[in-house]
């Protein structure tokens, strides 16, 4: 009886009542109270990004604000958020196209050429995997200050542009590509660059929206790095705004309405990247 | 990799092949080999201001090894890893079997409990530190109305720990979520059939049936959030707790990041890079045996 129909064999199918079991209704249900769990906090912010200092300060108050457009506009505009936003989605987009761009260009080399040691540059890129940024932090910090890049989106994009992921799946996807085709294009006499432009890429589509989709929502989330490396507050990003927002009040009250309308902002972008690009996105992580 | 590949390997010119490896060659020497190689050499030497370096050979180790607060970094470190990932893959595991179970809505639901993947860290620290904030938090005084226990975590260090782990934990569901729907949804249908047959209880079967078979997944995922956990959490650290009270917090991320950039001892906090390294190497070696010995079912 607790057995949902369509888990067993065609055969019995049929047989079975369809109704909805009672079964069923503790699945849903318990799904159901998961969902609110995991909302909860970033409903709950989007209410209280509506109300005024002295609403949000009334603990049981949950109800929607009137300020909705006075505490957006106070955040974008006093707080400097559009600026911070700005400069997020200018640091997002050169490490999105610039990744692409030489891991494209490497994969290609590593797939479609033959040359010495060719194992090896592969793995020397692989190897990186073992460096992640605290391992390397001090360093980075010392060079930016030599070659005067702190406070700059060179300094705060260079170091996250070579991408031994972006490389590992493009070189795996571009194996899987047929022999007839990479035949095909021989025999036209295209050239590497051609050849990449107009055969890789079309057909590596799927995998480059979900590999900037990854790389959007990691590189828009950073917070070390653009926290080190930027200490000029114009050239920050809209992470580490949110520490400015909420240390504000260090001094007295921190405006918690305003807290939340940042945080709602600097959600909505990665949020929508992932509602937008999920199917190739899922895609690409489950091939990673 | 010729043998698979020769077949593909239609351009010949080594000079191309190298202009084409060149952006990336150069970007990972200078902003990765370099600054890896200068952390090592960087610990053996004591640097008051920039530029000015002095050879101290293994002192910062050794003091290192001495420190109570490192040793303290290192505790709250393992029980901050230990604790979210247990309690994140536990609970994805849960919540992805549902989704598994539920036999209509699966992609909404997926949808709805995936999105904190996209959640930046920062977002989950600033939200959790109003909604479960001691004074003003309208979970805090849900909680303490309810059970009347009094979450003041601004001052208990445990409690500290816990709402830094309850934001991680919140964050990081929906990325094991991802791997796991996948994972179960790849399971035939005979599998399930059989255990139903058999009379398996749900749990008995999401436990003794799928979990074995998914195995390959979760030890992925045990890694990759081990790892994770040991080098993040350093935004909601930071926005939450500033690694108080009394260090309760001070993971080894924030610990290295306060002693460079607060306390400008560079060469101790190189040397806390090795260390961290040294940690991640072994977490990385572990992987790669422990998924070798559980390839076998394939499963992903």
């Amino acid at each position: 009886m607790s057995v949902p129909p369509e888990r067993l064999g065609t055969r019995l199918r049929g047989v079975l009542p369809s109704l909805p079991s009672r079964d069923g209704l503790v699945v849903h249900g318990s799904l159901w109270l998961t969902l609110v769990v995991i909302l909860a906090p970033v409903v709950l912010a989007a209410i209280f990004s509506t109300q005024s200092t002295t609403q949000v300060y009334q603990i049981t108050n949950i109800l929607p604000g009137t300020q909705l457009v006075e505490n957006y506009t106070t955040v974008l505009f006093e707080y400097n958020f559009l600026q911070f936003m700005t400069n997020s989605l200018v640091m997002t987009t050169v490490v999105i196209v610039g990744k692409l761009s030489v891991s494209l260009l490497a994969a290609t080399a590593l797939v479609y050429y033959r040359f010495p040691y060719q194992n090896l540059v592969f793995y020397v890129i692989l190897f990186t995997l073992l460096m992640p940024l605290p391992v390397r932090i001090v360093p980075l910090y010392q060079l930016m200050a030599e070659i005067g890049w702190l406070n700059t989106f060179a300094g705060l994009t260079s170091p996250f542009i070579a991408s031994a992921t972006a490389v590992f799946l493009f070189r795996q996807r571009f194996r899987s590509v047929p022999a007839a085709v990479v035949e095909t294009a021989r025999l036209d006499g295209v050239g590497p660059l051609r050849f990449l432009v107009y055969v890789l890429i079309p057909m590596s589509k799927g995998m480059i929206a979900g590999v900037s989709a990854v790389m959007f929502i990691a590189t828009w989330n950073a917070y070390l790095w653009p926290l080190v490396v930027i200490v000029e507050r114009a050239n920050q990003v809209a992470q580490v705004g949110l520490r400015y927002i909420q240390g504000v009040g260090s001094e007295g009250l921190i405006e918690w309405n305003l807290v939340m309308a940042a945080g709602v902002l600097v959600l909505v972008p990665p949020l929508l990247v992932l509602l937008v690009a999920r199917k190739y996105l899922l895609s690409t992580l489950a091939s990673g | 990799m010729s043998g698979a590949n020769g077949r593909l390997q239609v351009f010949t010119s080594k000079w191309q092949a190298a202009l084409l490896l060149l952006p990336t060659l150069a970007l990972i020497t200078v902003f990765l080999y370099y600054p890896f190689l200068e952390t090592v050499q960087l610990s053996f030497y004591r640097i008051r201001v920039l530029g000015n370096q002095q050879w101290v050979g293994l002192e910062h180790y050794a003091r290192l090894l001495e420190s109570e607060t490192y040793r303290n970094s290192l505790v709250v470190t393992v029980i901050f890893t230990v604790v979210t990932v247990t309690v994140s893959l536990l609970l994805s595991l849960l919540v992805s079997f549902l989704v598994h179970e539920a036999d209509s809505l699966s992609d909404f639901y997926l949808i709805g409990l995936i999105w904190p993947y996209a959640m930046p860290l920062a977002v989950a620290g600033v939200v959790l530190d109003f909604i479960i904030n001691p004074q003003l938090g309208v979970l805090t005084y849900a909680l303490e109305a309810a059970v009347g226990f009094e979450f003041n975590w601004n001052t208990d260090g445990t409690l500290a720990l816990a709402a830094v782990i309850l934001a991680a934990v919140w964050q990081g569901l929906g990325y094991s979520i991802i791997f796991m729907t996948a994972a179960l949804s790849q399971l035939p249908d005979s599998v399930t059939e059989a255990a139903e047959l058999d009379g398996v209880s749900r749990l008995g079967r999401l436990f003794r049936v799928y979990v074995p078979l998914i195995s390959p997944v979760l030890v992925f995922l045990v890694v990759l959030q081990t790892i994770g956990a040991f080098f993040g959490g350093f935004a909601l650290i930071d926005l939450m707790t500033g690694g108080g009270p009394s260090n309760a917090t001070n993971v080894l991320m924030f610990n290295l990041y306060e002693d460079a950039f607060t306390n400008s001892r560079f060469g101790y906090a190189a040397a806390q890079s090795v260390l961290l390294f040294g940690f991640v190497a072994v977490l990385m070696y572990v992987q790669l045996r422990v998924t070798d010995r559980y390839a076998y079912y394939g499963g992903a």
